[in-house]
């Protein structure tokens, strides 16, 4: 049994993490039941807390940046999938007790449809979020076939993802299709290929391409079906650059 | 890869006089409370670099570093609290914890290890290295230059100590082993060591980022 004083006298080892690990048990627990070591062992802690900026700073290397900012905003996606999954779960047991009263057939159809709409909402939500943190909106009109219509990047600056809208253009010519490329320092470099539903925008999220060099900017094509890889050969419908 | 350019500021920073004021501390810490992301890209702009020294030279393994650099960020982004309310300032936090999970990590090396080297730390010159004048506008290198200081200030053997507790995070029989002391005499080193730096580094309570 240890005394008061020697929590006292240890203090600053219990607040460095100095000390071995049957006396750091110990000082736990006397922490758990005395407020005046407590408070000894935090004002140590603050007044030590400035120690490790005696070693000079680092460089941090290229790129680094960015992956701090995805590995913090991933922690919070997954929070909210952790809390979509149990809700998602709980809606269906609902959803299975309503079955057991009124029908199987019906119960699976609603989850389903439960489901979709989950899904659909979580890529709504991810949409949203690049378009209301965009640091950057560019856009084109594009002709094609005498009908105007537009292409649309919001560039969030944080994730580095685009959001790519193209809007009232017809349906691709038969052995032809819409093509986006990214336009690179050293090379264009193929993005998604583009199905266009007349009626409805095309929108798409992209990621930014691993090869080419920095990206300057995008252009949208008109490609043979039979291209599907290489340099573009179609005809070019519309470019922005950043 | 090359990404699109991210504007990269640190508006409110008082070059030559250390990281920032209260004012807006307090109005980052809110920014990250209301999940606002650009003050999150603001205080990885302003702690990387001392986050990822200490980091480094606890685990000598840059891309172990970078790794405990993240968990840092995505652990204060998770728990930021209003000011008073349990930290008295974002940068402290920050390297207490880059701090703890480093430490866990070397300790989780030697649990696999389960021996020690004999050798002894290999602490890069540079590490420990004042700033050279030309980064002496870095955000912070005052409150280094003080702390550099006061290190510097004590007697080497118990340096030697605060270097092998505080940054590779050994225990007192640790460290015993590895200078081949006796236990009492870490203690003693220690203890006195860091007294001397409670009250170097006391003047540094007004930074409070």
């Amino acid at each position: 049994m240890k005394s008061h004083e020697w929590f006292v006298e240890h203090g600053v080892d219990y607040a460095t993490g100095t000390l071995d690990a049957d006396d750091m048990a110990t000082f736990e627990a006397h922490l758990a039941q005395c407020d005046e070591c407590r408070r000894q062992t935090s004002r140590i802690e603050a007044e030590l807390a400035w120690l490790p900026m005696g070693l000079a700073p680092a460089t941090p290397r290229p790129g680094l940046r960015r992956r701090i900012i995805q590995h913090v905003l991933e922690g919070k996606s997954r929070r909210l999938q952790r809390w979509i999954a149990p809700a998602a779960l709980a809606a269906s047991l609902l959803l299975a007790v309503g079955a057991w009263y009124a029908g199987n057939a019906r119960a699976r159809g609603l989850e389903d449809q439960l489901a979709g709409q989950q899904a659909r909402m979580a890529a709504l939500q991810d949409t949203l979020s690049i378009m209301r943190q965009a640091g950057r909106v560019l856009q084109t009109s594009v002709e094609v076939g005498g009908q105007r219509g537009g292409l649309v990047i919001f560039a969030d600056e944080v994730t580095h993802r685009w959001n790519v809208v193209i809007h009232g253009l017809p349906p691709a010519p038969p052995g032809a299709r819409y093509q986006f490329w990214f336009i690179c320092a050293d090379s264009m470099v193929r993005g998604a290929e583009v199905e266009v539903d007349p009626g409805r925008p095309m929108m798409f999220t992209t990621e930014m391409p691993e090869t080419g060099g920095e990206v300057m900017g995008a252009a949208l094509t008109m490609e043979p079906v039979v291209d599907t890889a290489g340099p573009p050969r179609g005809k070019k419908l519309a470019h922005l650059m950043l | 890869m090359k990404k699109p350019r991210l504007e990269s500021s640190t508006p409110g920073a008082e070059p030559g006089t250390g990281l920032v004021g209260l004012t807006r501390e307090a109005s980052l810490r809110q920014r990250l409370i209301a999940r606002d992301e650009q003050a999150l890209v603001e205080l990885v702009d302003l702690a990387t670099p001392w986050l990822l020294s200490v980091a480094q030279a606890m685990l000598q393994d840059r891309d172990e570093a970078e790794e405990v650099v993240m968990e840092t960020f995505r652990t204060v982004w998770q728990n930021v609290t209003p000011a008073g309310e349990g930290h008295s300032g974002l940068m402290p936090y920050l390297l207490r914890v880059a701090r703890h999970r480093a430490i866990d990590r070397l300790r989780g090396r030697r649990r696999q290890d389960r021996k020690l080297t004999a050798a002894a730390f290999e602490w890069s010159q540079d590490s420990f290295a004042a700033v050279e004048p030309d980064e002496a506008g870095h955000p912070g290198w005052q409150v280094h230059a003080q702390v550099h200081a006061a290190l510097e200030a004590l007697p080497s053997e118990q340096h030697a100590a605060v270097r092998l507790a505080y940054f590779e995070g050994l225990t007192h029989s640790e460290i015993a082993a590895q200078l081949g002391i006796p236990l009492g005499t870490v203690k003693t080193r220690l203890r006195l060591a860091f007294t001397r730096l409670r009250t170097a580094l006391a003047g540094l309570k007004e930074w409070v980022l």
